[in-house]
């Protein structure tokens, strides 16, 4: 049987690892507000694997698929979340702010755009320090609401300081979605007004997303300016709960908090066409070696769990 | 020689502090053009070693990228022309610093700000007290009224790992700095100033009031009564005990705090004296607060030396 790709066995194991955190959480294990981020393994595989050895990433309350790509260990992302000196980041981050500063996730934030204004800061360090390093930041549509998007551009661009900024746009804000709080956002426009770059990116193809991301890197470093990148995402594990103004079932994009409708299986399909990034490697590659592996890394981190 | 002004004083203690600094970034709106915040941040960048930066008015932003530079071990300092401004970073200033509680800060980040505490400015005029930002956030603060102030607080802070505030007061800029001699001793991380030592009473100043305080002290000696005379730049102090231990001795303790805020430290640090001090006597001076007060004034904080000398005096066990 042919090996998989890197790519393709890490967005299982990401997948995996999110599955079986959401088994606990819906057990009650953690107390910790969590944010699973079924759907968005893509875009945590190809830009995690694009950064440099001295580049950083810095995160928003929505991080778990970044920690998970850059620490390789379940175990420990699990053991933060029980707030265990072993975990992560020795318990005292949790969720929302779990940071990995050794593997390059410098800072999180649980701050809508919090994140940002210290993404100008330590690009202008980047900068000070000659060290040729690119700053990476992830935000989300809600956040690029905020002033401190506009503020941190207009510093960076202004700057001419090297960063990439990820824009993950699930639609969502809490539980309202984009057309419910406001008019859409023409990002291109602002970034060219601006003087930053842009790129959009859909259709959780891991390995186009990695080649983008690459070519975005570049771009930042060469043209000394930011790059957003705009990604469109669908947070997998939503679900309809039957409520007495909605006997058929309401629908719950869930914010945080575990997604009660999701099981671990040996091969977790959860969206629909290039929703789920799985489905995405299925049409590529061969569906045997793909569940082969999910049924591997799936009783590996179990046993890393145990 | 003439002696410098507050702000000439204040610009070259702060370049000395970081003479021996490999690299600092120094920025703020207008900090190396036009007036340079009146000569407060003028000629940094004539030093070798900083990055000086005019930045855009995003002051959220600003304090967070002081934050970003102190992650990856770049020290700064920003310079804020109106303390006001401060609240539009709050945000930054509490989430950010309390998400750095227990990381390993090696590099400094200061923040300068400028109290408008003319009252020319009205409104803007009200927010005055640095102690209030360090309230909500858990920021150490310091305020420089005077030259022991300010070479306590920039000698030993500016430079050193981690963030703090610093507030400095528009209404002294252009005049001599108040240098009332060499300091008895320093207490804490010298957050606590004695000046002087005497039996009749402890004079105590709070935020910007130590020129009013020692003008206090200079008037109770010459109506011949001796005052202990302290000040507390530090807006979190880790200990009063040395204030705490005068006032039990002279068992008189006058607090001047020319602050606007209800949540003045004179009133903590009273209430720790009555504690401690059975029948202490105690003479609060605080700026009066009225709706008139947020309307452009003159807003002087002048003490009245005689009333308080009545009024030490006439208490039940003087």
């Amino acid at each position: 049987m042919t090996p998989l790709p890197a790519f393709a066995r890490e967005i299982l194991r990401l997948r995996m690892s999110q599955l079986l955190i959401n088994e606990r959480y819906k057990a009650r294990e953690f107390r910790v507000p969590i944010h699973l981020a079924l759907g968005h393994e893509a875009i945590a595989v190809a830009l995690t694997s694009v950064m440099g050895a001295q580049d950083q990433l810095l995160l928003s309350h929505r991080n778990l698929h970044y920690n998970l790509a850059r620490s390789r260990s379940l175990r420990a992302v699990v053991d933060e979340f029980l707030l265990r000196e072993t975990g992560l980041a020795g318990g005292k981050y949790g969720s929302m702010n779990l940071i990995n500063p050794a593997a390059g996730v410098l800072y999180a934030s649980s701050i809508l755009g919090n994140n940002l204004c210290l993404a100008a800061g330590v690009a202008l360090a980047e900068r000070v320090l000659d060290s040729g390093a690119v700053t990476f930041v992830v935000t989300g549509d809600g956040a690029i609401e905020e002033g401190a998007f506009y503020e941190s551009l207009l510093l960076m661009a202004g700057q001419s300081l090297t960063a990439v900024v990820v824009v993950e746009n699930n639609e969502w804000s809490l539980a309202s979605r984009i057309d419910e709080r406001r008019g859409p956002i023409d990002l291109a426009s602002l970034a060219r007004g601006c003087g930053a770059g842009f790129r959009s990116l859909s259709g959780n193809d891991v390995f186009a997303y990695a080649a983008a991301f690459e070519d975005c890197r570049g771009t930042a470093q060469r043209d000394a300016r930011p790059v957003i990148v705009e990604v469109a995402v669908k947070t997998l594990g939503d679900w309809r709960q039957p409520t007495e103004e909605f006997p058929d079932g309401k629908y719950i994009n869930y914010h945080a908090g575990p997604a009660p409708t999701v099981e671990v299986a040996p091969w977790p399909l959860m969206g629909e066409g290039d929703a789920d990034p799985l489905r995405v490697l299925q049409a590529s590659l061969p569906e045997a070696t793909l569940k082969a592996e999910a049924g591997v890394l799936l009783a590996d981190l179990q046993g890393e769990l145990a | 020689m003439t002696a410098p002004t507050y702000v000439e004083f204040l610009n070259q203690r702060i370049k000395a502090a970081i003479a021996a600094e490999p690299r600092v970034v120094v920025y703020g709106q207008n900090v190396a053009t036009g007036s340079c915040l009146s000569g407060l941040s003028r000629g940094f960048d004539k030093l070798p070693q900083c990055t000086v930066i005019n930045t855009t008015n995003s002051e959220g932003t600003l304090v967070g990228m002081g934050f970003g530079l102190l992650l990856r071990g770049v020290s700064s300092i920003f310079f804020m022309k109106q303390q006001d401004f401060l609240l539009l970073g709050v945000e930054q200033l509490t989430n950010t610093a309390n998400a750095l509680r227990h990381r390993d800060l090696t590099a400094s980040f200061t923040i300068i700000a400028i109290v408008v505490d003319s009252g020319w400015e009205g409104p803007q005029s009200c927010l005055n007290n640095l102690a209030d930002f360090s309230s909500i956030s858990h920021v150490p603060g310091y305020t420089i009224a005077g030259r022991a102030e300010a070479e306590a607080v920039i000698d030993r802070h500016i430079a050193a790992p981690g963030v703090r505030l610093l507030g400095v007061a528009q209404r002294l800029f252009r005049a001599p700095i108040v240098d009332y001699g060499t300091p008895e001793a320093f207490g804490g991380d010298k957050g606590v100033i004695r000046h002087a030592t005497g039996d009749d009473a402890t004079i105590v100043a709070f935020n910007l009031a130590f020129p009013q305080a020692a003008e206090l002290h200079r008037a109770l000696a010459e109506r011949g009564m001796g005052a202990s005379l302290f000040s507390i730049p530090a807006t979190m102090p880790e200990t009063v005990d040395a204030l705490l231990d005068d006032v039990a001795r002279t068992r008189r303790l006058v607090t001047i705090d020319d602050g606007k805020s209800v949540n003045g430290l004179a009133h903590a640090v009273a209430s720790m004296a009555r504690a401690r001090v059975p029948g202490l006597q105690v003479v609060e001076a605080r700026r009066p607060w009225s709706p008139e007060s947020a309307a452009p004034n003159a807003d002087q904080f002048a003490i009245d030396a005689s009333r308080v000398a009545t009024a030490l005096t006439s208490l039940p066990n003087a």
